[in-house]
Protein backbone atom coordinates (compact mmCIF):
# COMPACT_ATOMS: atom_id res chain seq x y z
CA UNK A 1 0.00 0.00 0.00
CA UNK A 2 1.42 3.45 -0.78
CA UNK A 3 2.14 5.53 1.84
CA UNK A 4 -1.17 7.59 4.13
CA UNK A 5 -0.07 10.83 3.23
CA UNK A 6 -0.79 9.99 -0.85
CA UNK A 7 -4.01 8.55 -0.52
CA UNK A 8 -7.15 10.02 -1.71
CA UNK A 9 -10.08 11.36 -0.04
CA UNK A 10 -11.70 8.47 -1.49
CA UNK A 11 -9.07 5.60 -0.44
CA UNK A 12 -8.06 7.27 3.01
CA UNK A 13 -12.22 7.03 3.76
CA UNK A 14 -12.21 3.62 2.51
CA UNK A 15 -9.32 2.61 4.78
CA UNK A 16 -10.58 4.60 7.82
CA UNK A 17 -14.21 2.85 7.16
CA UNK A 18 -12.30 -0.69 7.62
CA UNK A 19 -10.41 0.21 10.40
CA UNK A 20 -6.73 -0.67 8.13
CA UNK A 21 -5.38 2.78 9.68
CA UNK A 22 -6.67 5.84 11.90
CA UNK A 23 -6.92 9.32 11.48
CA UNK A 24 -4.64 9.98 14.11
CA UNK A 25 -1.81 7.77 11.57
CA UNK A 26 -3.31 9.48 8.38
CA UNK A 27 -2.64 13.17 9.97
CA UNK A 28 0.99 12.24 11.45
CA UNK A 29 1.63 11.11 7.79
CA UNK A 30 0.71 14.07 6.37
CA UNK A 31 2.75 15.91 9.39
CA UNK A 32 5.47 14.06 8.96
CA UNK A 33 5.24 15.03 4.92
CA UNK A 34 5.37 18.62 5.74
CA UNK A 35 8.15 18.62 8.27
CA UNK A 36 10.10 16.67 5.50
CA UNK A 37 9.26 19.13 2.50
CA UNK A 38 7.84 22.20 3.16
CA UNK A 39 11.23 24.51 4.13
CA UNK A 40 11.87 23.78 0.54
CA UNK A 41 8.10 24.32 -0.86
CA UNK A 42 7.09 27.13 1.49
CA UNK A 43 3.13 26.03 1.04
CA UNK A 44 2.79 26.88 4.52
CA UNK A 45 2.00 29.61 6.38
CA UNK A 46 1.14 27.65 9.92
CA UNK A 47 0.40 24.76 10.51
CA UNK A 48 -1.67 23.51 13.37
CA UNK A 49 -0.15 20.00 14.46
CA UNK A 50 -1.34 19.77 17.97
CA UNK A 51 -5.19 20.73 17.39
CA UNK A 52 -4.81 18.34 13.97
CA UNK A 53 -3.82 15.29 16.18
CA UNK A 54 -6.50 16.29 19.03
CA UNK A 55 -9.18 16.41 16.32
CA UNK A 56 -7.93 13.48 14.69
CA UNK A 57 -8.17 11.52 18.62
CA UNK A 58 -11.68 12.59 18.69
CA UNK A 59 -12.80 11.10 14.92
CA UNK A 60 -11.17 8.04 16.10
CA UNK A 61 -12.91 7.60 19.16
CA UNK A 62 -16.41 8.87 17.31
CA UNK A 63 -14.86 5.85 14.02
CA UNK A 64 -14.57 3.51 16.70
CA UNK A 65 -17.83 3.83 18.41
CA UNK A 66 -20.05 4.03 15.53
CA UNK A 67 -18.03 2.32 12.75
CA UNK A 68 -19.07 3.21 9.21
CA UNK A 69 -22.71 4.92 10.32
CA UNK A 70 -19.99 8.09 11.54
CA UNK A 71 -19.11 8.73 8.03
CA UNK A 72 -23.21 9.16 7.81
CA UNK A 73 -23.41 12.65 9.01
CA UNK A 74 -19.54 13.22 8.81
CA UNK A 75 -18.73 12.17 5.28
CA UNK A 76 -14.82 13.56 5.68
CA UNK A 77 -14.39 12.85 9.04
CA UNK A 78 -10.71 12.21 10.10
CA UNK A 79 -9.63 13.69 6.42
CA UNK A 80 -6.33 16.06 6.82
CA UNK A 81 -6.79 19.27 4.52
CA UNK A 82 -5.16 22.64 4.29
CA UNK A 83 -6.68 25.67 3.83
CA UNK A 84 -5.97 28.86 1.72
CA UNK A 85 -4.73 31.65 4.18
CA UNK A 86 -7.84 33.63 3.27
CA UNK A 87 -10.35 32.00 4.82
CA UNK A 88 -11.17 32.70 8.20
CA UNK A 89 -10.14 30.34 11.00
CA UNK A 90 -11.32 30.78 13.91
CA UNK A 91 -8.54 31.11 17.04
CA UNK A 92 -6.15 30.61 13.87
CA UNK A 93 -4.14 33.35 12.83
CA UNK A 94 -5.88 34.75 8.91
CA UNK A 95 -3.35 37.11 6.92
CA UNK A 96 -4.00 36.52 3.60
CA UNK A 97 -0.67 36.25 3.30
CA UNK A 98 -0.38 40.58 3.70
CA UNK A 99 1.44 42.29 6.23
CA UNK A 100 -1.75 44.40 7.03
CA UNK A 101 -3.14 41.33 8.94
CA UNK A 102 -0.15 40.17 10.21
CA UNK A 103 -1.43 38.63 13.77
CA UNK A 104 -5.08 38.83 13.20
CA UNK A 105 -6.98 36.26 14.58
CA UNK A 106 -10.49 35.71 13.89
CA UNK A 107 -13.22 35.37 16.16
CA UNK A 108 -15.11 33.06 13.74
CA UNK A 109 -14.70 30.70 11.07
CA UNK A 110 -15.45 31.24 7.44
CA UNK A 111 -18.70 29.20 6.74
CA UNK A 112 -16.66 26.90 4.18
CA UNK A 113 -14.38 26.16 6.83
CA UNK A 114 -17.13 25.92 8.55
CA UNK A 115 -18.72 23.10 6.99
CA UNK A 116 -16.04 21.09 6.51
CA UNK A 117 -15.07 20.93 10.03
CA UNK A 118 -18.79 19.82 10.77
CA UNK A 119 -18.20 17.37 8.07
CA UNK A 120 -15.02 15.93 9.99
CA UNK A 121 -12.68 17.18 7.98
CA UNK A 122 -9.08 17.79 9.97
CA UNK A 123 -7.19 21.22 9.73
CA UNK A 124 -3.77 21.16 9.02
CA UNK A 125 -3.01 24.79 8.85
CA UNK A 126 -2.72 27.49 6.30
CA UNK A 127 -1.65 28.08 3.11
CA UNK A 128 0.20 30.64 1.54
CA UNK A 129 -1.05 33.28 -1.70
CA UNK A 130 -0.57 36.13 -3.24
CA UNK A 131 -1.45 38.97 -0.92
CA UNK A 132 -4.88 39.30 -0.98
CA UNK A 133 -5.00 37.12 -3.76
CA UNK A 134 -3.63 39.83 -5.97
CA UNK A 135 -1.34 37.32 -8.44
CA UNK A 136 -0.87 33.88 -10.51
CA UNK A 137 1.93 33.05 -9.01
CA UNK A 138 2.33 33.01 -4.85
CA UNK A 139 5.49 36.11 -5.47
CA UNK A 140 3.70 38.76 -4.38
CA UNK A 141 3.08 37.49 -0.87
CA UNK A 142 4.26 39.19 1.79
CA UNK A 143 5.10 36.31 3.57
CA UNK A 144 8.04 34.77 0.52
CA UNK A 145 7.21 32.57 -2.37
CA UNK A 146 6.01 28.84 -2.69
CA UNK A 147 7.90 26.43 -4.82
CA UNK A 148 6.57 24.59 -7.19
CA UNK A 149 6.86 21.05 -5.89
CA UNK A 150 7.94 19.46 -9.66
CA UNK A 151 10.66 21.71 -9.60
CA UNK A 152 11.74 24.08 -7.31
CA UNK A 153 13.19 26.56 -9.82
CA UNK A 154 9.52 27.57 -10.78
CA UNK A 155 6.42 29.18 -8.79
CA UNK A 156 3.27 27.01 -8.14
CA UNK A 157 0.75 29.18 -9.91
CA UNK A 158 -1.43 31.87 -7.39
CA UNK A 159 -3.07 33.25 -6.22
CA UNK A 160 -3.97 29.61 -4.77
CA UNK A 161 -0.28 28.09 -5.23
CA UNK A 162 0.21 27.16 -1.43
CA UNK A 163 -2.83 25.24 -1.28
CA UNK A 164 -1.72 23.45 -4.90
CA UNK A 165 2.00 22.78 -3.96
CA UNK A 166 0.35 20.99 -0.80
CA UNK A 167 -1.72 19.17 -2.09
CA UNK A 168 0.82 17.71 -5.06
CA UNK A 169 3.33 16.97 -2.61
CA UNK A 170 0.74 14.99 -0.53
CA UNK A 171 1.66 17.20 2.75
CA UNK A 172 -2.33 17.22 2.97
CA UNK A 173 -5.17 14.97 0.70
CA UNK A 174 -6.91 17.97 -0.24
CA UNK A 175 -7.02 21.93 0.19
CA UNK A 176 -8.95 24.90 -0.70
CA UNK A 177 -8.73 27.40 -3.33
CA UNK A 178 -10.38 31.12 -4.19
CA UNK A 179 -10.96 31.78 -8.05
CA UNK A 180 -11.64 35.96 -9.26
CA UNK A 181 -9.91 35.05 -12.55
CA UNK A 182 -7.78 31.89 -12.56
CA UNK A 183 -6.70 32.07 -8.93
CA UNK A 184 -7.66 28.07 -8.38
CA UNK A 185 -7.67 26.25 -11.91
CA UNK A 186 -4.37 28.04 -12.62
CA UNK A 187 -2.43 26.63 -9.58
CA UNK A 188 -4.12 23.28 -10.09
CA UNK A 189 -2.92 23.28 -13.70
CA UNK A 190 0.79 24.21 -12.55
CA UNK A 191 1.08 21.48 -10.09
CA UNK A 192 -0.86 18.89 -11.81
CA UNK A 193 -3.92 18.51 -9.22
CA UNK A 194 -7.20 19.32 -9.90
CA UNK A 195 -8.75 22.39 -8.67
CA UNK A 196 -12.72 23.24 -9.61
CA UNK A 197 -13.87 26.91 -9.71
CA UNK A 198 -17.96 26.57 -9.16
CA UNK A 199 -20.15 28.98 -10.45
CA UNK A 200 -20.05 31.82 -8.75
CA UNK A 201 -22.43 31.75 -5.48
CA UNK A 202 -22.61 28.06 -5.13
CA UNK A 203 -20.18 27.92 -2.25
CA UNK A 204 -20.48 31.12 0.40
CA UNK A 205 -18.10 33.70 0.02
CA UNK A 206 -18.62 34.43 4.12
CA UNK A 207 -15.51 34.41 5.90
CA UNK A 208 -13.54 34.70 2.92
CA UNK A 209 -10.93 37.81 2.50
CA UNK A 210 -12.44 39.56 -0.01
CA UNK A 211 -11.13 40.90 -3.09
CA UNK A 212 -13.66 41.24 -5.78
CA UNK A 213 -16.98 40.42 -4.05
CA UNK A 214 -19.30 40.38 -7.33
CA UNK A 215 -17.05 37.39 -8.80
CA UNK A 216 -14.98 34.97 -5.77
CA UNK A 217 -15.57 32.13 -6.10
CA UNK A 218 -14.27 29.63 -3.42
CA UNK A 219 -13.60 25.85 -4.57
CA UNK A 220 -11.55 22.66 -3.83
CA UNK A 221 -8.48 21.55 -4.65
CA UNK A 222 -7.98 17.84 -4.92
CA UNK A 223 -6.07 14.90 -5.97
CA UNK A 224 -9.22 13.54 -7.90
CA UNK A 225 -12.10 14.76 -9.87
CA UNK A 226 -13.95 12.03 -7.69
CA UNK A 227 -12.29 13.95 -4.78
CA UNK A 228 -13.26 17.62 -5.93
CA UNK A 229 -17.05 16.18 -5.97
CA UNK A 230 -16.95 14.94 -2.42
CA UNK A 231 -15.46 17.74 -1.22
CA UNK A 232 -17.31 20.43 -3.31
CA UNK A 233 -20.47 18.97 -2.00
CA UNK A 234 -19.25 19.43 1.44
CA UNK A 235 -18.32 23.04 1.24
CA UNK A 236 -21.02 24.04 -1.10
CA UNK A 237 -25.01 25.58 0.16
CA UNK A 238 -26.98 28.52 0.99
CA UNK A 239 -26.05 30.24 3.36
CA UNK A 240 -28.10 33.08 5.18
CA UNK A 241 -24.73 35.57 6.12
CA UNK A 242 -24.22 35.53 1.97
CA UNK A 243 -26.79 36.57 0.39
CA UNK A 244 -25.58 35.85 -2.86
CA UNK A 245 -25.30 32.64 -2.35
CA UNK A 246 -27.15 29.98 -4.48
CA UNK A 247 -30.96 28.45 -2.73
CA UNK A 248 -30.27 25.91 -5.33
CA UNK A 249 -29.79 22.04 -4.02
CA UNK A 250 -26.76 20.67 -3.43
CA UNK A 251 -26.61 17.89 -5.94
CA UNK A 252 -24.49 14.85 -5.16
CA UNK A 253 -21.67 15.45 -7.64
CA UNK A 254 -20.39 11.85 -7.13
CA UNK A 255 -23.44 10.11 -8.20
CA UNK A 256 -24.20 12.18 -11.04
CA UNK A 257 -20.94 12.29 -12.11
CA UNK A 258 -21.30 8.58 -12.62
CA UNK A 259 -24.30 8.34 -14.10
CA UNK A 260 -23.50 11.12 -16.80
CA UNK A 261 -23.38 10.30 -19.81
CA UNK A 262 -21.40 12.59 -23.01
CA UNK A 263 -23.34 11.44 -25.48
CA UNK A 264 -25.35 14.14 -27.45
CA UNK A 265 -23.82 16.86 -24.85
CA UNK A 266 -22.84 20.37 -26.83
CA UNK A 267 -19.37 21.46 -26.07
CA UNK A 268 -18.88 25.08 -27.24
CA UNK A 269 -14.53 25.78 -28.31
CA UNK A 270 -14.60 29.73 -27.83
CA UNK A 271 -12.74 30.32 -31.29
CA UNK A 272 -11.13 33.60 -29.94
CA UNK A 273 -9.02 31.99 -27.10
CA UNK A 274 -7.60 29.90 -29.47
CA UNK A 275 -6.72 33.00 -31.84
CA UNK A 276 -4.05 34.24 -28.75
CA UNK A 277 -0.83 33.05 -28.63
CA UNK A 278 -0.57 29.50 -26.75
CA UNK A 279 1.84 27.63 -25.27
CA UNK A 280 2.07 24.24 -28.22
CA UNK A 281 2.00 21.93 -25.15
CA UNK A 282 -1.55 23.81 -23.48
CA UNK A 283 -2.60 23.33 -27.18
CA UNK A 284 -1.84 19.94 -27.48
CA UNK A 285 -3.36 18.70 -24.31
CA UNK A 286 -6.66 20.78 -24.89
CA UNK A 287 -6.90 19.39 -28.55
CA UNK A 288 -6.58 16.04 -26.68
CA UNK A 289 -9.30 16.76 -24.39
CA UNK A 290 -11.73 17.71 -27.45
CA UNK A 291 -11.02 14.52 -28.98
CA UNK A 292 -11.59 12.11 -25.61
CA UNK A 293 -15.12 14.16 -24.79
CA UNK A 294 -15.86 13.59 -29.01
CA UNK A 295 -15.04 9.38 -28.54
CA UNK A 296 -17.44 9.62 -25.42
CA UNK A 297 -19.98 10.63 -27.82
CA UNK A 298 -20.05 14.90 -27.11
CA UNK A 299 -20.07 17.01 -30.21
CA UNK A 300 -17.83 19.97 -30.07
CA UNK A 301 -18.68 23.41 -31.67
CA UNK A 302 -17.28 26.71 -32.23
CA UNK A 303 -18.99 29.17 -29.91
CA UNK A 304 -17.95 32.97 -30.54
CA UNK A 305 -17.12 34.63 -27.31
CA UNK A 306 -15.94 38.16 -26.29
CA UNK A 307 -12.14 37.43 -26.70
CA UNK A 308 -9.89 37.28 -24.15
CA UNK A 309 -8.42 40.99 -25.26
CA UNK A 310 -11.55 42.43 -24.54
CA UNK A 311 -12.41 40.15 -21.58
CA UNK A 312 -8.93 40.97 -19.66
CA UNK A 313 -9.42 44.77 -19.81
CA UNK A 314 -13.30 44.30 -18.29
CA UNK A 315 -11.31 41.82 -15.69
CA UNK A 316 -8.93 44.37 -14.83
CA UNK A 317 -11.17 47.79 -14.57
CA UNK A 318 -13.97 45.77 -12.63
CA UNK A 319 -11.57 43.71 -10.42
CA UNK A 320 -9.70 46.71 -9.78
CA UNK A 321 -12.35 48.97 -8.62
CA UNK A 322 -13.65 46.19 -6.02
CA UNK A 323 -10.72 45.48 -4.52
CA UNK A 324 -9.82 49.47 -3.91
CA UNK A 325 -12.97 49.44 -2.16
CA UNK A 326 -13.40 46.03 -0.19
CA UNK A 327 -9.73 47.18 1.08
CA UNK A 328 -10.51 50.65 2.54
CA UNK A 329 -12.12 48.88 5.14
CA UNK A 330 -8.42 48.06 5.86
CA UNK A 331 -7.83 50.80 8.68
CA UNK A 332 -6.06 49.16 11.72
CA UNK A 333 -8.94 50.15 13.71
CA UNK A 334 -10.59 47.34 14.49
CA UNK A 335 -8.08 44.32 13.70
CA UNK A 336 -5.27 44.58 11.86
CA UNK A 337 -2.24 46.95 11.01
CA UNK A 338 -2.61 50.68 9.31
CA UNK A 339 -2.39 51.08 5.80
CA UNK A 340 1.07 51.34 5.72
CA UNK A 341 1.71 47.78 5.67
CA UNK A 342 0.52 47.57 2.41
CA UNK A 343 2.61 45.70 -0.38
CA UNK A 344 3.19 47.32 -3.60
CA UNK A 345 1.02 45.06 -5.87
CA UNK A 346 -1.85 45.81 -3.34
CA UNK A 347 -1.30 49.79 -3.84
CA UNK A 348 -1.12 49.61 -7.33
CA UNK A 349 -4.23 47.70 -7.44
CA UNK A 350 -6.03 50.39 -5.01
CA UNK A 351 -5.22 53.05 -6.58
CA UNK A 352 -6.30 52.17 -9.85
CA UNK A 353 -9.37 51.30 -8.89
CA UNK A 354 -9.58 54.31 -7.19
CA UNK A 355 -8.92 56.17 -10.16
CA UNK A 356 -11.65 54.32 -12.31
CA UNK A 357 -14.03 54.82 -9.58
CA UNK A 358 -13.94 58.29 -9.18
CA UNK A 359 -15.95 61.13 -10.05
CA UNK A 360 -15.30 62.28 -13.74
CA UNK A 361 -13.81 58.42 -14.55
CA UNK A 362 -16.55 56.47 -13.44
CA UNK A 363 -18.51 56.44 -16.86
CA UNK A 364 -15.58 56.53 -18.48
CA UNK A 365 -14.10 53.36 -16.96
CA UNK A 366 -16.32 51.38 -14.67
CA UNK A 367 -19.40 52.12 -16.27
CA UNK A 368 -18.14 51.30 -19.51
CA UNK A 369 -16.70 47.79 -18.31
CA UNK A 370 -20.14 46.78 -16.69
CA UNK A 371 -21.56 47.14 -20.45
CA UNK A 372 -18.84 45.13 -21.86
CA UNK A 373 -19.20 42.40 -18.83
CA UNK A 374 -22.81 42.41 -20.00
CA UNK A 375 -21.45 41.11 -23.21
CA UNK A 376 -19.53 38.35 -21.81
CA UNK A 377 -21.89 36.83 -19.76
CA UNK A 378 -24.38 37.18 -22.80
CA UNK A 379 -22.00 34.86 -24.92
CA UNK A 380 -21.37 32.58 -21.80
CA UNK B 1 8.89 54.79 -22.83
CA UNK B 2 6.11 57.27 -23.01
CA UNK B 3 7.08 61.05 -22.96
CA UNK B 4 5.96 62.19 -19.35
CA UNK B 5 3.28 64.33 -21.01
CA UNK B 6 1.46 61.88 -23.03
CA UNK B 7 0.93 59.72 -19.48
CA UNK B 8 -2.25 59.16 -18.79
CA UNK B 9 -1.92 59.47 -14.84
CA UNK B 10 0.70 62.26 -13.90
CA UNK B 11 2.80 61.94 -11.05
CA UNK B 12 0.01 64.93 -9.43
CA UNK B 13 -2.98 62.61 -10.13
CA UNK B 14 -0.85 59.80 -8.79
CA UNK B 15 0.01 61.57 -5.87
CA UNK B 16 -3.93 62.82 -5.46
CA UNK B 17 -5.29 59.16 -5.60
CA UNK B 18 -2.82 58.19 -3.32
CA UNK B 19 -4.07 60.74 -0.57
CA UNK B 20 -7.72 59.69 -1.51
CA UNK B 21 -6.77 55.68 -0.67
CA UNK B 22 -4.85 56.89 2.11
CA UNK B 23 -1.67 55.11 1.08
CA UNK B 24 1.51 56.57 1.57
CA UNK B 25 3.60 55.69 -1.68
CA UNK B 26 6.55 58.44 -1.03
CA UNK B 27 9.62 57.42 -3.46
CA UNK B 28 7.25 55.81 -5.57
CA UNK B 29 5.28 57.86 -7.36
CA UNK B 30 7.06 57.87 -10.82
CA UNK B 31 6.89 53.81 -10.67
CA UNK B 32 3.01 54.56 -9.90
CA UNK B 33 2.64 56.76 -13.10
CA UNK B 34 4.38 55.09 -15.45
CA UNK B 35 2.48 51.50 -14.03
CA UNK B 36 -1.24 52.82 -14.08
CA UNK B 37 -0.95 54.72 -17.33
CA UNK B 38 0.63 51.70 -19.27
CA UNK B 39 -2.73 49.74 -17.71
CA UNK B 40 -4.76 52.65 -18.68
CA UNK B 41 -3.39 52.28 -21.84
CA UNK B 42 -4.53 49.02 -22.38
CA UNK B 43 -8.12 49.23 -21.04
CA UNK B 44 -8.26 51.36 -23.79
CA UNK B 45 -8.93 48.56 -25.54
CA UNK B 46 -12.80 48.82 -24.72
CA UNK B 47 -13.32 51.82 -26.80
CA UNK B 48 -13.25 49.23 -30.15
CA UNK B 49 -16.77 47.81 -28.70
CA UNK B 50 -20.13 48.85 -29.61
CA UNK B 51 -21.99 48.90 -26.52
CA UNK B 52 -24.22 51.90 -26.31
CA UNK B 53 -27.03 49.47 -26.68
CA UNK B 54 -26.50 46.72 -24.20
CA UNK B 55 -27.13 47.52 -20.53
CA UNK B 56 -24.99 46.87 -17.43
CA UNK B 57 -23.99 44.14 -15.21
CA UNK B 58 -24.87 44.36 -11.84
CA UNK B 59 -25.40 41.12 -10.95
CA UNK B 60 -25.06 37.38 -12.55
CA UNK B 61 -26.97 35.14 -9.59
CA UNK B 62 -30.99 36.85 -10.73
CA UNK B 63 -31.49 36.49 -7.04
CA UNK B 64 -33.51 39.70 -6.04
CA UNK B 65 -34.56 41.06 -2.00
CA UNK B 66 -32.67 38.19 -0.14
CA UNK B 67 -33.81 38.23 3.23
CA UNK B 68 -33.12 36.21 6.30
CA UNK B 69 -35.43 34.41 8.15
CA UNK B 70 -34.29 35.83 11.62
CA UNK B 71 -32.75 33.22 13.22
CA UNK B 72 -29.93 34.26 13.11
CA UNK B 73 -29.86 36.73 15.44
CA UNK B 74 -26.31 37.49 16.42
CA UNK B 75 -23.42 36.47 14.71
CA UNK B 76 -20.29 37.61 16.93
CA UNK B 77 -20.50 38.46 20.90
CA UNK B 78 -19.46 42.29 21.75
CA UNK B 79 -16.10 40.40 23.09
CA UNK B 80 -15.52 38.48 20.32
CA UNK B 81 -15.75 41.94 18.01
CA UNK B 82 -13.37 43.82 19.79
CA UNK B 83 -10.92 40.86 20.28
CA UNK B 84 -8.57 42.70 17.91
CA UNK B 85 -9.13 45.81 18.35
CA UNK B 86 -5.84 48.08 18.79
CA UNK B 87 -8.24 50.53 21.86
CA UNK B 88 -10.70 50.29 23.46
CA UNK B 89 -12.36 52.49 25.29
CA UNK B 90 -15.45 51.69 27.69
CA UNK B 91 -15.61 48.65 25.95
CA UNK B 92 -16.15 50.54 22.48
CA UNK B 93 -13.80 50.88 19.66
CA UNK B 94 -12.02 53.75 19.89
CA UNK B 95 -10.62 55.98 16.90
CA UNK B 96 -9.20 59.00 15.48
CA UNK B 97 -11.04 61.67 15.52
CA UNK B 98 -12.31 62.59 12.10
CA UNK B 99 -11.99 66.57 12.90
CA UNK B 100 -8.60 68.30 14.03
CA UNK B 101 -6.46 65.26 12.90
CA UNK B 102 -3.17 65.78 13.41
Amino acid sequence: MSKLNELTVKEALEGLKKKEFTSVDLVKSCLAQIEKFDPKIKAFLRVTSESAIKKAEEADKEISAKGAEAFVNKPLLGIPYAAKDNYSTKNIETTASSKVLEGYVPPFDATAIKKLNEAGAILLGKTNLDAFAHGSSTETSDFGTTFNPWDLSKVPGGSSGGSAAAVASHMVLFATGSETGGSTRGPASWCGVTGVKPSYGRVSRYGIVAMASSTDSPGPLTKTAEDAAVVLRVMAGKDPLDATSSPAEVPDYLAEGKSFSMKGVKIGRPVSYFEMELEEGTRKKIDEAIEVFKSLGAEIIDVDMLSPKYSIAVYTILQRSEVSSNLARLDGIRYGHDRNSFGFEAKKRIMLGAYTLSSGYYDAYYAKAQNRNKCTVRVL
Amino acid sequence: MDAMDSRKITIEEVKKIAQMSKLNIEGDEEKFSQLLSQTLEYIKILDELDTSKVSETFQVTGLTNVYQDGSQKVTLSREDALKNVKEIIRNLVATKGVFDRE
